[in-house]
């Protein structure tokens, strides 16, 4: 007997090509994936970070057996993804979420019934299974409407009553709750985390920092087809250390100013952002004891500024490693 | 920590096909309507190919063997390509090869469907035929012709076996379709025998299953039928062999298809 990781990523990329042009002529290579490393134990939720186009999807597709790698090798359940992938795909599951992906002419109980028809799932057992997860995502009271009929939460409901459909050992998700209203985006967040009492291994993907916080053992951050970084939350905590955070808001700011909030003692990084007419400085502060005062003696003549101190974030520290990668 | 243990993946073909089949039915159900559509070509191909053979003596078996066949070629063509894109435009292509089964058995589950709901555009043109010329047609040898009819469906389930492999593998699929598809209405012979057509294309249509079976129709159904001069027992041979070679090659084309398109992919809609 020998224990496997549930999953394990070696120097994963993907290069993909697209052509375009009235004859398919011109060729864009985009890397999605720039090796990637990452081992996964059985039991946990792991959560995959990461801005639009980081290449989260292409590595979930890649885990699931839907793409295979340009170079690099995976296993899942010590199955090898490219090999492996009848045996692999019996005992995985996957949920890449979003308004499409339902045969939306017919009800919800008969899209599972097809699905649980194509894992095999023993006739004698379907329809007990079928009403098991119908019942756990709470979609019983509309499971025999047409899923044309399906609020986007329900649409999401029911992808991820497909993905537990066969008792998956290793359920993925893709952006769970994009694109949800909030309160369905809380619920499939209860969901997902029950399914962790059923020892069932979780891999998700979000651009929410939040969510990764509030419910997975360990995150990775990708950024631009590389991991950033890859811990618990306490441990990407750390990055941050003794860190503290203000942040000064105005109607606009001049270059030099902002030059000069650069320049002030202890300052490690200063972001501007706008919202609407107001500007706002994030500056990170590594060392010193740098004051609200002293900020505001820099922007002096600044009528209407408003300097406070706030926690630093597991925000941030995502902020600065996706930036850091992009440089 | 998991044990390491490699249980067989369970699906069986057959299951996966009949879940197929009956997605299709239920589909269907859901919009009967859509098959309006599909049944106009086929009346109007009937009435033109009532023109055509105006004055032959088996003219209303032409006009229901032309304008049936066609419509069951063109069911068997939509439903094998067709779907198969749909599942890729509406996102369900990647559910589906996520399951264990290989998705060679829905398609044939769907094309199974197809050929069945072709049948009911042969008996709406047999309906419109007769209440107009006001005949029943005769058929020589009804046992042989049922035979010989299942047998061509076969060769047209055959024939979109392969046409599928291809919407799997590029979803530009549909515009080779589009051009190929009035091409093979003549050149198989579904809409009047190839006899008739220029000698040179007669080896071409001999690579089309249908071709044969379709050749055997009639000379099973039309007395004094001048088709190959071989005759109906060569024909059958070829359509056997022919649909043999063409299921082989769907399911070697298959295989590799679901290969190439983790290759490049383009599973959906990028
Ligand atoms: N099928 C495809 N063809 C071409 N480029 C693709 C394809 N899929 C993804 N990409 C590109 O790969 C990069 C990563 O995409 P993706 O994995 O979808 O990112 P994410 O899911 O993190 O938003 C992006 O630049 C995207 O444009
Ligand atoms: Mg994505």
């Amino acid at each position: 007997m020998s224990s496997v990781p549930a999953i394990e990523a070696r120097g994963i990329t993907r290069v993909f090509q697209s052509r375009k042009g009235f004859f398919y002529q011109d060729v864009t290579r985009t890397e999605a994936l720039r090796g990637v490393d990452l081992t996964i134990e059985t039991g946990e939720i792991f959560g995959l970070l990461g801005p639009n186009g980081a290449g989260k999807t292409t590595l979930t597709k890649i885990l699931t057996t839907l793409l295979l790698p340009t170079s690099g090798t995976a296993r899942v359940l010590g199955l090898d993804v490219t090999k492996d992938t009848e045996r692999l795909r019996a005992r995985i599951g996957l949920v890449l979420g979003g308004e499409r992906g339902l045969y939306n002419r017919i009800s919800a109980r008969e899209n599972l019934r097809y699905f649980a028809d194509l894992y095999g799932i023993p006739l004698a057992e379907r329809e007990k299974r079928v009403n098991e997860v119908l019942e756990w995502v709470g979609l019983t009271w509309a499971a025999d409407r047409r899923t044309e009929e399906y609020s986007r939460g329900m649409k999401q409901k029911l992808h991820i009553a497909r993905g537990i459909l066969h008792r998956p050992e290793v359920l993925f998700l893709d952006e769970p709750t994009i694109g949800l209203d909030p309160k369905s985006a809380r619920e499939t967040r209860k969901l997902i985390r029950s399914l962790l009492g059923e020892g069932v291994t979780i891999f998700l993907t979000t651009h929410y920092m939040f969510e990764a916080e509030e419910l997975c053992h360990r995150i990775g951050v990708l950024s631009r087809g590389r991991l950033a970084a890859i811990d618990t939350v306490a441990g990407l905590r750390e990055l941050v250390g003794g860190d503290r955070t203000l942040e000064a808001e105005d109607y606009g700011f001049e270059d030099s100013e902002l030059a000069a909030v650069r320049h002030l003692p202890g300052v490690s990084k200063v972001v501007s952002e706008e919202y609407g007419p107001v500007t706002r400085l994030t500056i990170r502060v590594r060392t010193g004891d740098l004051t609200i005062d002293t900020v505001r003696q820099s922007l002096i003549g600044h009528g209407g500024l408003q300097v406070r101190e706030r926690r630093t974030s597991l925000e941030d520290v995502y902020l600065d490693l996706v930036e850091e990668e992009a440089r | 920590m998991a044990t390491v243990s490699v249980p067989k993946a369970h699906w069986s073909g057959r299951r996966s096909t009949l879940a197929s089949i009956r997605l299709a039915v239920l589909t269907f159900l859901a919009d009967p309507q859509w098959l309006i559509p599909s049944m106009i070509a086929p009346i109007v191909f009937g009435f033109v190919s009532f023109e055509l053979f105006l004055g032959t003596p088996d003219l209303v078996v032409y006009v229901i063997l032309g304008a049936g066949m066609m419509s069951m070629w063109g069911q068997t063509l939509y439903g094998s390509g067709w779907a198969t894109g749909q599942d890729r435009n509406i996102g369900t292509l990647e559910p589906t090869l996520s399951a264990p089964t290989p998705y060679v058995f829905v398609v044939l589950g769907r094309i199974l469907w197809n050929v069945v709901s072709g049948l009911i555009g042969i008996v709406l043109v047999f309906v419109v035929v007769v209440v107009a010329t006001g005949t029943v047609p005769s058929i020589d040898n009804p046992v042989a012709f049922v035979v010989l009819f299942v047998f061509t469906m076969l060769t047209l389930a055959a024939v979109g076996t392969v046409f599928a492999a291809a919407y799997v593998y590029t979803r530009y699929a549909g515009f080779i379709q589009n051009v190929g598809e009035f091409a093979f209405y003549i050149g198989t012979g579904c809409m009047f025998p190839i006899v008739i057509l220029p000698f040179w294309t007669n080896p071409i249509a001999l690579l089309f299953p249908p071709s044969w079976a379709l050749d055997a129709l009639r000379y099973a159904s039309i007395p004094g039928y001048v088709g190959f001069s071989w005759g109906l027992g060569w024909d059958v041979v070829g359509g056997v062999a022919t649909t043999a070679i063409y299921l082989l090659i769907a399911g070697i084309v298959f295989k590799r298809v679901e290969r190439h398109v983790l290759e490049v992919g383009n599973l959906q809609e990028y």
